[in-house]
């Protein structure tokens, strides 16, 4: 069990995570509290990672990150080198990879918040940051948990754009399946089971406990008494 | 209705098609030699470019190619040990070269050997060393050029060689150990400069093929073989970087 690729996995996916609901609480607010084209738009955008290969992701990330274009002399005159085959590199990738996988649940959470409690709320004297943190994101509590499973896991399971950005260097970039994916390919088909193995066993242990926790199995509303 | 669909593969293998497993250094290459040899034969060539590590694992778990186009000796003789090979040995049909490439525009130009070691490299592109040829060959001449412990901080590792190729020519990386068959096509030719590794500093790279035994096209993929080993044909493989037999 490669634990140098373990933990550099376990890093990237806590680290992209992080970055992700920053990112996507206040984009899927915004998106889902109104209509129009931009908005329309916006969700376009966030689900074409979805659409492209994840190969196809990490070359042109490659390729936008490099010095042969505009946006990556900035990238490398502000991080001093350039971002390819680098941690950095792997969570700008990973961040875009994963983006709809954050968004998409919280929007949908978003959305199914009843618009009775926030207007009582607003009514009540309450800011739009404070009805947003005290009613909206309390009940939307179960598509947050959605949001942040998935994207942790997805880029736990994250291949293509690694191996198109990475260069495979251990403790840097070589992830648990490019790792994996080594094994298999020098044809030590025990320690890939090994590997393949642990890891399932704990994804499917984190996630059963994470699905069992109570107080996100239903979010019918009935936390919300409080309003009437 | 389920007769329709199991007969498209023979289908179409009756067009006279070849299915080739070929080495990533090849990619410059074959479409060309392909090209000549359909015009010439009728025979047409479907090719899947990889590391020749990955295409045997692939070939020996089933992967239903007729003809394996190595970059080595090692990765087709895998084959032949495994019972799958359509005689008792790999047939060498090219000698592979290691060079070392940079962009034209590097600041490291006009660059030598000496400029693996250079403190301005931060990032030397290199195939696989263990399912790439071509990677493997990197590894032995940076070792007996004694710079390996220098550059390995530094070394970032492509999937094949075709992909150590690109990353150097993207800029990422600053220096390329690639293979001379990607440095004389015209796109790398006009934006970079490459140096020979010295022949004596790694073993050479013997590129070889098998014929596949399950093959329903034996003798086309033979045919093929012995057309690669005719005496124009090995002397038109010099222009794109590879030498002939001897």
């Amino acid at each position: 069990m490669d634990l140098e690729a373990l933990w550099l996995t376990l890093r990237l996916a806590a680290s992209t995570t992080a970055i992700l609901l920053l990112i996507a609480l206040p984009l899927a607010w915004w998106i889902a509290s109104g209509r129009g084209m931009a908005r329309a738009l916006a969700q376009a955008v966030v689900a074409l990672p979805l659409v492209l290969p994840p190969t196809v992701l990490g070359f042109y990330l490659l390729i936008v990150m490099g010095p042969l274009t505009a946006p990556g002399r900035l990238l490398i005159h502000i991080f001093g080198h350039p971002l390819a085959f680098s941690f950095t590199g792997l969570l700008i990738g990973s961040v875009l990879y994963s983006l709809p996988f954050a968004v998409q649940p919280l929007v949908a959470g978003f959305e199914a918040v009843d618009r009775g409690y926030i207007e009582a709320a607003a009514g009540l004297g309450a800011s739009p940051a404070r009805v947003f943190f005290s009613v909206v994101l309390p009940m939307a509590r179960a598509s947050l948990l959605t949001s942040t499973v998935l994207a942790f896991t997805h880029t736990v399971g994250e291949f293509g754009v690694v191996l198109m950005l990475g260069g495979n260097i251990p403790g840097a970039t070589r992830t648990l399946s490019i790792s994996l994916y080594d094994l298999v390919q020098d044809g030590n088909y025990a320690a890939a089971n090994r590997t393949a193995l642990a890891l399932v066993g704990f994804a499917m242990a984190a996630l059963v406990v994470i699905y069992l926790l109570p107080s996100v199995r239903r979010s019918d509303g009935r936390q919300a008494d409080v309003v009437r | 209705m389920c007769g329709a669909i199991a007969a498209f593969p023979a289908i179409a293998q009756a067009n006279k098609e070849l299915r080739v497993a070929a080495a990533a250094d090849l990619q410059p290459v074959l479409p060309t030699l392909a090209e000549r040899y359909e015009k010439a034969t009728g025979v047409k060539l479907v090719i899947s470019f990889g590391s020749s590590g990955n295409l045997a694992t692939q070939i020996i778990n089933g992967a239903p190619m007729d003809l394996f186009l190595g970059a080595d000796f090692v990765f087709p003789e895998k084959v032949v040990a495994a019972g799958l090979a359509d005689g008792t040995a790999p047939t060498q049909y090219a000698r592979g070269t290691l060079v070392l490439w940079a962009r034209k525009d590097s600041p490291l130009q006009p660059i030598t050997l000496d400029s693996l070691t250079d403190k301005r490299v931060t990032a030397v592109a290199i195939a696989n060393d263990l399912r790439a040829p071509y990677g493997q060959a990197a590894v032995a001449a940076l070792k007996r050029l004694k710079m390996y412990d220098a550059v390995k901080p530094h070394l970032v590792v492509a999937e094949n060689i075709a992909q150590a190729a690109q990353f150097v020519e993207s800029g990422n990386a600053q220096l390329g150990l690639i293979s001379l068959t990607a440095a004389s096509t015209p796109r790398f030719q006009a934006e970079g400069t490459f140096v020979r590794v010295p022949r004596s500093a790694y073993a050479p790279i013997m590129q070889c093929a098998v014929v596949m035994k399950s093959s329903n096209r034996r003798a086309e993929a033979h045919a093929f073989l012995d057309w690669l080993l005719k005496p124009e044909v090995q002397a038109s493989l010099v222009p794109m970087g590879l030498e002939p037999v001897k």
